[in-house]
Formats: structure tokens, sequence, C-alpha cells
């Protein structure tokens, strides 16, 4: 066999071990699918992944969400809070980070500490007096609760992303750009900024998706159907009495995947190009 | 690239501020609409008549608007729920459920408005009794509900067994119980292991009332059951167990029985498990097969079933609607429209002028047939344990431990003892 | 002299905390107040409906010595082992994995972008209801795998791994690691900011693929490697969500999965014992705490940041 041939085959079997893998992950989504087009009384009784009788059903009534509210509403709601969320995130976690990583300030290991410590409290146990504070602000039922932490940079998460990014960038280019008279704020947009684009990309998508997922949250602050967001749609299709309707859930379920499919899927090429390396040079 | 910063941090801010006005709830400017705030837990059908119902009566009480806060769940409901409470912002109409007692002390006492804005005369006592707690009536029944067995009629007839008696008592059971398995292929149990129910206390409670000795008395704060008591409980299981009547522990444990998806019946795993009355047309829904309803053992000889409100309506003692809020409550519980309209998803209407409404389909059909049944097989009633939740989390707990062979019956049946004085001491 | 530097130093100092101060509004009007209120409810007994009452160390002691009128929380101290054995199995494998498909990933194949989404899938089904009925139906004793044991390799007497008590939790690990995709993607932005020139230049010097693992990416990688550790530790030991739905809010069966969080939860919005949730919230913080201090302080000689830090 000659090098090429070699290489093909080589290249052959990775792609091949890729889509096997690639298709054990997967089995649970498939079967997802396939019970979307299933009808509610055969999901739950049928082995095989593939419906036998397959119906549309589930989609149309799953859409009309809970009657008085449909699916539109509930997905216009998360885009509006994930998108706001996503940006804020992206621009207030990265002005902080900045400061952090490449400031010096008095007191920095001291507040770095407790950014730190905001993340390691469950957070379950400040849904009251987070409860208690923003019923005093008068933002229930707004989308007020969930998006303005956002602005003020509490998705400690984020912070600490973009600060070891940052790190890992070499100093001289801020040196450099001091000597030619750039401004904290100039180093922070024109040359750090560009650099962390792959981390920059890595928040906004989580931000939508971790916002996107909220569920509890959402549950407490919203209590005006027409407030409700995508999560809140499904889990209304579960009854604890009983009178569940899988059919339309799973279907709902399979679109709720699809606007967190289609950004990731766009993203994808600005975590893979190598913007980061260029600029380094000179 | 600082200015496309500039623009973006902007455009947000804006949006922000935009939204936040938009979203902001404009105060009420009509002030003579009055609005009442429903918290319900509920999904798909049940939202729709419940939304059926508010708009009829909009339609006749212009001035009032019932916005509904509706959760999919029980256990999202009470969440949300609590931390409104604690916030001081509970809504005007909590629904709640065996739980009544936990926030007997937040609602609001309906007596003083008997005759007033709610009609309690048409409500059946034994409905008045089971919301009354320290003597004040905290909750309207928002209809009855039985515990029943349910089984796989077209399983039974495929396997070509005899279809079961309503009414059996402990012996015939166990005996019909071998007929069944006799006939089954492996891998399918005549009965669902009943221990497996996170409400392990509904059971528990139908077999200490069955032997005399009922779980609690709110008068004397007291329990009858005795660690014997517990320990013949779990020794019956375990003996159907041995003899592969119900499955073993962990296959068992594999469905978590609180919702279609997770029931072994509707699997076709088994022949028989516990239902609720009101939970029969969900079920019947997710499955081709046909369901029906039979006692539980032994209920004919000593009237242990009883007759629970399935829900309440309870009124938030610190509401600022309360006069219309309770006139909405007797609408929804003694209208005859909204009976209708209601249906028994929250159970067979306890009012008589509801009743007189009438109802559609055929599952409901089966649930009143069970119920002219079993209904005279019922006597009052026994108090709920307080603390309900962490009771029937932990007897769940104490009945797998049995199940799975680490404790034995004799020592189980101690622990549900300790368990029972624990809640009623807390 | 000693004026004009301490005046710099001062406006260096306000420079750089403009910056800071979104994040400072933000902690002390948005983190500080809710954190401090769930200190102060850890000394009370706090059932929600009525305002809290003081009770002092109380809960302290009944998590971990038991007090004379209640005995010690059997349950408290399982949930801590069952977290313990989460964490520290599901976060190393889940980055190995991460890291490996990461490296796959960069490379140029055809459909790479689709194969990427692909593994990223299973990570945004996240904590929906779905997953719990897939786990099921994977993991009952009559699911898929039990299915394929039985039917290509002949295996008979299979248990009920979900609903197991010996196995169930292992169900828990694998659905974590299932959802290696978050990490992945961090490997992967990082992976870029690894100047190409580095391989090339050492390949040139004839370094094969293993050594310029060791030599280049891993050093190059190791502040994100970093990053994911800790962050993968903190959310291992809050891990909430999957556990909640997969075990339908039991911690079942026999509390073998019940999550340190979970019984939080359980606790505080079940049995109305907020007082002693937040009581387990901040026995929990400490605990994450001091684990983190260590990581950060043994990161030193391993870590190590392009700047020259």
């Amino acid at each position: 066999m000659n090098r090429k041939q070699t290489d093909l085959a080589k290249r052959l079997v990775l792609n091949l071990f890729i889509i096997a893998l690639a298709l054990g992950m997967l089995y649970p989504i498939l079967w997802l699918l396939g019970a979307s087009f299933k009808p509610s009384n055969r999901i739950f009784t049928e082995v095989s992944i593939w419906p036998s009788v397959a119906t549309l059903d589930n989609y149309r009534e799953g859409w009309r969400g809970i009657g008085i509210v449909g699916f539109d509403t509930f997905f216009k709601n998360s885009f509006v809070i994930c998108i706001l969320s996503a940006l804020a995130n992206a621009i207030f976690c990265s002005l902080t980070a900045f400061a952090f990583a490449r400031l010096k300030f008095k007191g920095k290991n001291l507040w770095f500490a407790l950014m730190m410590i905001t993340l390691m409290l469950p957070s379950h146990v400040t849904t009251i007096p987070r409860y208690i504070m923003f019923r005093r602000m008068g933002w229930i039922n707004t989308f007020l609760p969930i998006v303005v932490p956002k602005f003020f940079a509490t998705d400690a998460f984020f912070i600490f992303l973009l600060v070891q990014f940052i790190r890992g960038l070499p100093r001289d280019i801020d040196e450099s750009a001091t000597i030619d008279g750039c401004s904290k704020f100039g180093i922070y947009t024109r040359i750090i900024m560009p650099l962390t684009v792959p981390a920059l990309i890595t928040t906004l998508l989580f931000s939508f998706l971790w916002t996107w997922d909220d569920f509890f949250n959402q549950l407490l602050y919203l209590t005006s159907p027409n407030k409700y967001t995508v999560p809140m749609g499904l889990r209304l299709f579960l009854d604890s009495s009983g009178m569940s309707s899988w059919g339309p859930m799973f279907a709902m379920s399979v679109l709720s995947l699809i606007p967190a499919f289609i950004l990731f899927f766009s993203l994808q090429k600005y975590f893979v190009r190598g913007i980061a390396t260029t600029g380094i040079k000179g | 690239m600082k200015k496309t910063m500039m623009v973006l941090a902007l455009i947000t801010l804006g949006a922000l501020v935009l939204f936040g006005a938009g979203t902001k709830e404009t105060k009420a400017a009509d002030s003579d609409v009055t609005t009442i705030r429903w918290a319900y837990w509920g999904s798909g059908q049940r939202v729709e008549i419940s939304q059926k119902a508010i708009d009829i009566y909009q339609s006749r009480h212009p001035n009032i608007r019932v916005n509904p806060e509706v959760s999919g769940g029980a256990g999202d409901h009470f969440v949300k729920v609590d931390t409104q409470l604690a916030g001081g912002n509970g809504p005007d109409i909590i629904q709640v459920g065996g739980n009544i007692p936990d926030y007997a002390d937040v609602l609001l006492d309906f007596f003083p408005h008997a005759g007033k804005e709610i009609n309690l005369s048409v409500i059946d006592p034994s409905a008045i009794d089971s919301g009354t707690i320290a003597g004040r009536l905290v909750g309207i029944s928002t209809g009855v509900n039985m515990p029943a067995l349910v089984y796989n009629k077209s399983l039974v007839e495929r396997i070509g067994a005899p279809l079961p008696k309503t009414a059996m008592s402990y012996a015939e059971f166990k005996e019909y119980l071998r007929v069944l398995k006799g006939k089954l292929p492996a891998g399918i149990y005549p009965m669902q292991d009943i221990g497996v129910l996170s409400s392990n206390s509904t059971p528990f409670g139908y077999w200490s009332r069955y032997n005399g000795t009922p779980l609690y008395d709110a008068a004397t704060m007291s329990t009858d059951v005795r660690p014997a008591d517990g320990q013949r409980y779990l020794e019956l299981f375990a003996e159907y167990r041995r003899e592969g009547l119900v499955p073993p522990a962990d296959i068992a444990a594999g469905y978590a029985e609180n919702n279609a998806d997770t029931s072994m019946v509707i699997a076709g795993k088994a022949v028989i498990g516990f239902l609720w009355t009101n939970m029969l047309s969900g079920y019947q829904a997710a499955t081709t097969d046909e369901l029906a309803f039979i006692e539980l053992p032994g209920a004919a000889e000593t009237n242990a079933l009883w007759q629970p409100p399935s829900q309440f309506y309870a009124v938030n003692k610190d509401s600022k609607n309360i006069a219309e809020t309770v006139k909405f409550i007797d609408f929804l519980v003694n209208d005859p429209e909204a009976a209708f309209v209601l249906g028994s998803d929250r159970g067979t209407p306890a009012s008589s002028t509801a009743r007189a409404a009438g109802s559609a389909s055929p599952a409901d059909q089966k649930v009143i047939d069970y119920m002219n049944v079993a209904g005279p097989h019922s006597s009052a009633e026994t108090d709920h344990v307080p603390n309900d939740t962490e009771f029937n989390s932990t007897l769940y707990l104490i009945y797998q431990r049995v199940a799975f062979g680490q404790i034995t019956p004799a020592q189980g049946g101690q622990q549900i003892y300790e368990l029972l004085l624990r809640m009623i001491g807390k | 002299m000693m004026n004009l530097s301490k005046k710099r130093r001062l406006q260096e100092n306000l420079g750089s905390y403009m910056f800071l101060v979104p994040w400072l509004i933000g902690f002390f009007l948005l983190t500080l107040y809710p954190m401090g209120y769930s200190l102060y409810l850890s000394f009370t007994r706090f059932n929600i409906r009525t305002p809290p009452q003081w009770i002092g160390l109380n809960n302290y002691l009944v998590m971990f010595k038991g007090t004379e009128t209640l005995s010690r929380d059997e349950r408290f101290l399982n949930s801590m082992w069952v977290t313990f054995r989460f964490v520290f199995i599901s976060v190393p494998v889940k980055l190995v994995f991460a890291l490996v498909v990461a490296m796959l990933m960069n490379k140029k194949l055809r459909l790479i972008g689709l194969y990427r989404a692909l593994y990223y899938i299973p990570t945004l089904l996240g904590g929906s209801v779905a997953i719990a009925v897939l786990w099921r139906r994977l993991f009952a004793s009559d699911g898929l795998l039990n299915m394929i044991l039985h039917t290509i390799f002949g295996l008979t007497n299979l248990p009920a791994w979900i609903s197991n008590p010996t196995y169930a939790l292992y169900t828990l690990i694998l659905l974590a690691v299932w959802q290696f995709g978050s990490p992945m993607i961090i490997f992967l932005a990082g992976l870029q900011q690894i100047p190409r020139e580095y391989y090339e230049a050492s390949a040139v010097d004839g370094a094969g693929p293993i050594r310029q693992f060791f030599a280049i990416t891993l050093p190059s990688l190791s502040p994100i490697i970093f990053f994911n550790f800790v962050m993968q530790m903190i959310s291992a030991f809050q891990s909430f969500t999957q556990a909640f739905i997969v075990s339908g809010g039991s911690g079942g069966p026999l509390d073998s999965t019940m999550f340190y969080s979970l019984y939080l939860y359980i606790k505080g919005f079940g049995f109305s014992e907020m007082g002693y949730a937040s009581a387990m919230a901040w026995v929990l913080l400490i605990i994450i705490a001091v684990l983190t201090a260590i990581s950060f302080k043994s990161s030193g000689t391993l870590v190590s940041y392009g700047s020259g830090e």
C-alpha cells in the first residue's frame, strides 16, 4: 500500500471510530426523537426506537402549550432572557476578569477569593433571601431578577474562566501597548479581548444554554403564564396526578434542543479558528 | 473596536430598560378591577378546564380578574408557594393536598364566611370535616378521591386468567395472585410492590385501619400503631416477595409509581398496581390496554377504605381580597356550570349542587362505578400524621431497607413505630 | 518624592477598581446579603411559614454528633459519602474524556463540525426530564443494557442497575461523564491558544506526537486544565438536577443516590427545615473552599502561565 492509501485508511478508521462512539452517545437522543413521533399511549409500552404508528399530533398539540399560552410565547420569552444574559455576561465578566488577570490593585487576592467563594454556596439556600430582596424591589413577575444580576458579573464561573485564559497570554503585549500610550481600557478592548475570542464565545454559548435551563429561578420569579419560558412549559406537561402528556412533552423537548444546537453549530468555528495566534508575532 | 463595544453595551442597557419597563406590572390602572391570584398544580387538560371556569366567572363578574399561577407538579408548586409566603407575597388561593395541617396556620377560616360569601350547606359533611383543623375550616374539598387497586384487564384476558372480584378478603386476594402467577410468563408479576410508592403512608395507613389501629388521632396526638403492626405489614410483603407474587426489590424500585411513565402496570410488567381514582383517565390514556378497578383486600369486612378529598382550595390568611376570593371558591365548588367544565379532574365533587351537573367520560364512569361499591366500604378518614412529607419519605426508606434485606421486618416495625412518635412530637 | 509615588499608586488602584465596579456592586447588593442571611438561618429553626427561631449550633450538632433530643443524622452522613464518591470518580474520568475527545476534534477532518455537535448533544439535554426517562430505558432491569448483555454475551441474572442500591450511583456517574461536552469545549478553546508555531518548530526538531503532547500541549493547556478541574469539582459537589430527576426526587433506592444537594433540598423545601438546610449549605461551602484552596496552593508547581507569572 502506498503512502496515500495508508493515510486514507487511517482517516477512514478514525472517522468510523468517531461515528461509532457518537452513535453510542446518541442512542438516548434518537429514542427521544422517535418517542416524539409516537402516540402517547405507545411511548412506554413499545420498546423499539422506531414508531410503529408515526404521528405529528404531538408536535401540533404540544405547540399549543397549555391552551391559554402556547410555545411561541415560551420560546420568545426564553430567547429574550437568554440573549440578554449572554451578552451581559460576556461584557461584564470579561471586564472583571481583565481586572483580576492583568491589573494591580490593593486587595486583589481578597476579592478574588471572595469571588471564588460565591461559587461554592449551594444556591437553594439563597433562594428565600433573594426572593425577599427582589420582592422589595418590585421585580417579581418580571425578567429582571434573572437578567439584571448578569449585568453585575454575578456568574463567577465566567470570570474565573476568562481570568485563566487571559493569564495565558504573554504580558509583553500589554507592556508594549502601554509604552505606546494605550490606556487600561484600550488594552482591554484592543489587545486582550480580540485574543480571548474563543473564551468569550464560550461564555456567550454557555451563558445562553445555562440561562435557558435555569428552571428553578424561572419558576420562582415568573408567575404569569404569558411570561413562562420553555422549560416551564415543558414541566407543565407533567402533572403529578398522572394526567401527563408525554407525547407533546417529548415533541417540545426536541424543539427546545434546536436553538441550542443551532447556536452551538454556528458558534463553534470561533473556538476552533486560530484567531488567538495572530498578533503574537512581532 | 472600542466604539463597537460601547455601542453594544449601550444597546444591551437600553434593551434592559425597555424590557424592565415593559414587563413591570403596570400598577392597576383601573383601580376597580380586583385581581385574584390562584396558584395550583396541573397540566394540559387541567389548565384548559380551569381556564374555562375562570372565563365563565370573569364574564359574569367583569370587575374581577383571576390570574392562574400554574406549576407542573405538586413539588414545584409547594416550593414556589413556600418561597412566596416567606417573602410575604403568597397567592390568594393556595391549592393544598394532604399536607393541609402543615399550612393551617397561614390559611383563612371559612366558617365566618358561611352563608355570606360561600354556601357550605350543600357540601357533604365529611368533606367539611376533612378540611377542618382545630375547629377552623381551612380548606374546601375540591372533590373526592379514593384509593384503589388498578389492574390490566386486557392482560388478564390475554393470559386466560379469570377476572378478579371487586371485593376480596386477604386470603382470597393471595389466592388470586397465585392463580395469576401460574399463568404469567417470566418477567411479568402479578402485583407491583406497593412499598415503592413514595407516599408510603397510604398503603400502610390502609393496613392500620384494616387492623383497627389507625395511624394518628389528632385529638389525643397519639398513634395506636405498635411495632408489631409495622412488622406484620412488612412480613406480608416479604412473603409476597418470596413467592414471586411481587417483584424483587431492585426491579420493583425501578418503577417510582408516581405517574403513568413510572408505572409497572402501564409498562406491562405487572397486572395489579395501586392507583388513586382520579388518576385513572391519565393512566388509561397512556396505554392501549383496558384498565379497571378492584378494592384493596379486606375493605368489605372492615370498612377500612376512606374518601379523602383529592385536594383543597385554601385561602391565604393575608390575602388582600378575601371576600372576592371566597366568592370565587364558592363558584368553583358549588356552581353547576363550573362543575360541568371541571369534571372530576380534581376529584368527584363533594357538593350536591355540583354533582347535579353530571359528567362526561367513560373513565369517569368507571370511577363512579367503583365509588358506588367502595363508598359503602369506607369510614371516616384518619387524621393525617403531622410532617407528612418527612413521614412518607422515611417510611419509604424503612420499607426499602426491609425489601433489600438490610434489616428484618421486626426491626422495620420498630423503626416505623419510632418514626411515628418522632413525627408526632416534632 | 514620596507623595508623588503614593499618588500614582492611588491613581493606579482607582483606575483598576473602575473595572471592578460592576462586580463589586453585584457582590455587595446581590450576593452578600443572601449569603449572610443564609448563614444566619443556619443557626435557626425555620419552617418557612413562620419566622425563624434561634437555636444556636443545634443544626450543626445534629449533623455530626446528635443532641439529647435528636440522634445523629445518618442520612446526612450518607449523603456526604455518596457525594464524595461521585466527585472523586466522575470528575477525573470526565476530564480525561473531555481532553481526549477535544484533541480528536481539533483535527481537520471532514464533517468535523458535525462530529463536535454530536458529542455536545448529551450536554444539551442537561437536566431535562427526558434524561430521566431515557436513563431508565437504558439501565432498568429490562433496559437496553441488559438486553445487549443478555443477547450478545449471554449473561443472565442481571441486576436492575438503576434501581439497585449497589449500582444506582454508577448510572449517575455515567450520566455525568456522558455529559462531558462543556469541559470539552473549554479544552478546545484552550487548544486554540497554543501557537501552531510551537508544534511546527518541535516537529522540525524531530519530536513525535507523544513528546509534543507532554512538552507543548500539556504545559500550555495547564491553566485550562486547572480551571476545568476546579470548576468540575465545585459543581460536582453541588450536583443536584440529575440525581433529582433520575431518582424521582427520592435519592433512592435506599438513599444510594441521595446527593448532598438533594438531601439539602429535601430538608429545606420538602421537610420545611430551611435552617438545617442552610447549615448544610455552609458545611459544604467550607469543604469546597478548603479543597479549592489546596488546589490553588498546589497548582503553583503544576500550572504554567504563558505570561511568565
